[in-house]
């Protein structure tokens, strides 16, 4: 268990070495030890907790200073004709300011939240890339903690854009009672309203994000590590279907690129629709 | 089943790891980061960005404005010339017309007053003739005369001592003379002439 | 191993969960690509409209595996 398994995952995986029997992947090769610190633990909810700084914590540092660096450097120049750096700089910022912002929040608002629309995706997108990114590769995101905060801060931010608009009664009265609708079904729909659009939306924003980002890590995880299994230890005559294994790996870590991306879109669009839906006007 | 024991006890501590449970300081961290992140780039990335967007807006307007003006200016300098070619056209073709109409009126002139001489030439030419004519008749009719009456005095002799009869003699003679000199004159001078 | 299955039942209840969000989505985007093959002008308005129907779908596999995770 060691080559492509644990240069996946850098930091080795805590899982018995020999003994009988392939040890399929689970949840525990994402809960890297501490790459320093790491004294004391603490319980909570029946989980054991190592204080320490892991390597998500710190890619998500890294992805701080790597964006700002970028878009500091690609902005700064301001010229007319842009060079290749303020080229991609501005493509991508067009991108989220054109399509997420002006398109779905409208022109009127669109400017106040692009900073914040553009920083999410930017942040979202490059987390997400570290899991195909050489001697990175694990997905920040899939540490259910990291989304959980980005989940928060967006089910704070749409609601508080909404209240501060139509006010607390006129935002829950927009968001839980549907238009048109007269009578005692209301009874029915106002909890079910209220459910979907206030409740469920932060968690199935942090779900959405984690479980795709932990399946498909889990994902290569597999092909890597079975692959190995298969070759190694179970004799020449499984090699071929290994090697299989391997190619379906690389072929599943370009999907795996797609899909980051695209979950970095969705989270962004999806928080630019809560948050137009918010300042829609009363129906 | 012994050599399965030590997957067994793995599996069942992973099995108590929960996913969705989360570290706290990795929701803190990420708030943290992203926030720090968010104000940096609302600082210093979107101002700068729209910044550019809006100059390069204003460079792109006020370049297609200059480029009308350009346009504008350059259409009415070629106007200008186009008016003013066809103005010096204008002007050669009249004053060709002008030269060319006072050319003609000068020839005309010159025709009438060459005309005009010449017929002054011929007319007084013409009076001269006929002077000298009256002259010469005058002078032969005395001298046709005198010459004709001596003559026949000398023929006939003393008979015509008779003043009034050879008066009527002489009239006579003349009068025949003039009568033939008058068709005589009449074929030749239109040869004279 | 010798015939023993370990695992998850929560898991097999997951993967048949999973199914009918996975019609769900594919109908959506059915949807989707029909529209905009009529009437490519409108693919920019479908395409949200595609992509929130398809995070509302997708939102019921979300809860599937998060209580596949969670009831043990």
């Amino acid at each position: 268990m060691s080559g492509i398994g644990s240069a996946l995952l850098m930091q080795g995986s805590i899982r018995t070495e020999g003994g009988g029997g392939f040890t399929p992947p689970g949840p525990a090769d994402f809960d890297l030890p501490p790459v320093f610190g790491g004294g004391s633990s603490f319980t909570l909810m029946g989980q054991e907790f190592v204080l320490g700084v892991t390597k998500p914590m710190l890619q998500v540092v890294l992805s701080g200073v790597l964006i700002f660096t970028f878009f500091y450097l690609a902005s700064r120049k301001r010229a007319m004709v842009p060079g290749k750096l303020q080229f991609v700089g501005e493509e991508a910022y067009g991108f989220v300011r054109n399509s997420l912002g002006r398109d779905i929040i409208g022109s009127h608002d669109f400017q106040r939240f692009t900073p914040y629309l553009f920083t999410l995706f930017t942040f979202i997108l490059l987390n997400n890339l570290f899991a195909s990114i050489p001697f990175i590769q694990f997905p920040t995101f899939s540490r259910s903690g990291m989304v959980y905060g980005l989940a928060i801060m967006s089910w704070i931010i749409y609601n508080y854009a909404g209240i501060k608009k139509h006010g607390f009664v006129g935002y829950m009265k927009l968001q839980c009672v549907p238009a048109g609708i007269k009578g005692p079904i209301l009874a029915l729909l106002i909890p079910l309203e209220f459910m979907s659009n206030i409740l469920v939306r932060p968690v199935t924003l942090a779900l959405r994000l984690f479980a795709n980002m932990f399946a498909g890590h889990l994902l290569l995880i597999l092909f890597a590590l079975g692959g190995e299994y298969l070759i190694l230890e179970m004799g020449a005559a499984y090699a071929p279907v290994g090697i299989l294994a391997w190619v379906l790996f690389v072929a599943v870590a370009f999907l795996e690129i797609l899909i980051q991306f695209l979950q970095a879109y969705v989270f962004v669009l999806l928080n630019a629709m809560y948050i137009s839906g918010a300042l829609a006007d009363e129906h | 089943m012994q050599t399965q024991n030590p997957t067994h006890v793995v599996r069942a501590a992973e099995e108590e790891l929960n996913p969705l449970i989360p570290h706290l300081a990795e929701i803190g961290l990420s708030l943290v980061v992203f926030g720090i992140l968010f104000f940096l780039v609302k600082k210093f990335v979107v101002p700068a960005f729209e910044a550019t967007y809006a100059e390069r807006t204003t460079a792109i307007e006020g370049g297609l404005a200059a480029a009308e003006t350009k346009q504008a200016e350059a259409d009415a300098k070629l106007a200008e010339l186009e008016k003013r070619l066809a103005d010096a056209r204008h002007e050669a073709a009249r004053i060709r017309e002008e030269a060319r109409e006072q050319g003609a009126q000068i020839l005309a002139e010159m025709r009438e007053q060459a005309q005009a001489e010449s017929t002054r030439i011929v007319d007084h030419g013409k009076a001269q003739i006929e002077a000298e004519r009256q002259q010469a008749v005058t002078s032969l009719r005395a001298e046709v005369g005198a010459l004709a009456t001596g003559l026949a005095g000398r023929i006939v002799g003393e008979s015509l001592e008779d003043d009034e009869r050879s008066a009527r003699v002489v009239d006579r003679f003349l009068a025949d003379l003039e009568a033939i000199e008058a068709t005589g004159a009449g074929t030749s001078g239109n040869g004279a002439v | 191993m010798e015939g023993t299955l370990n695992g998850s039942l929560n898991m097999v209840g997951y993967g048949l969960a999973a199914i009918g969000p996975g019609i769900g989505i594919g109908l959506i985007f059915a949807a989707y690509i029909n529209g905009v093959a009529r009437q490519p002008e409108a693919q920019s308005r479908l395409q949200s409209i595609a992509i929130l129907g398809f995070a509302l779908a997708e939102a019921l596999a979300i809860i599937g595996i998060a209580l596949a995770f969670v009831l043990s």
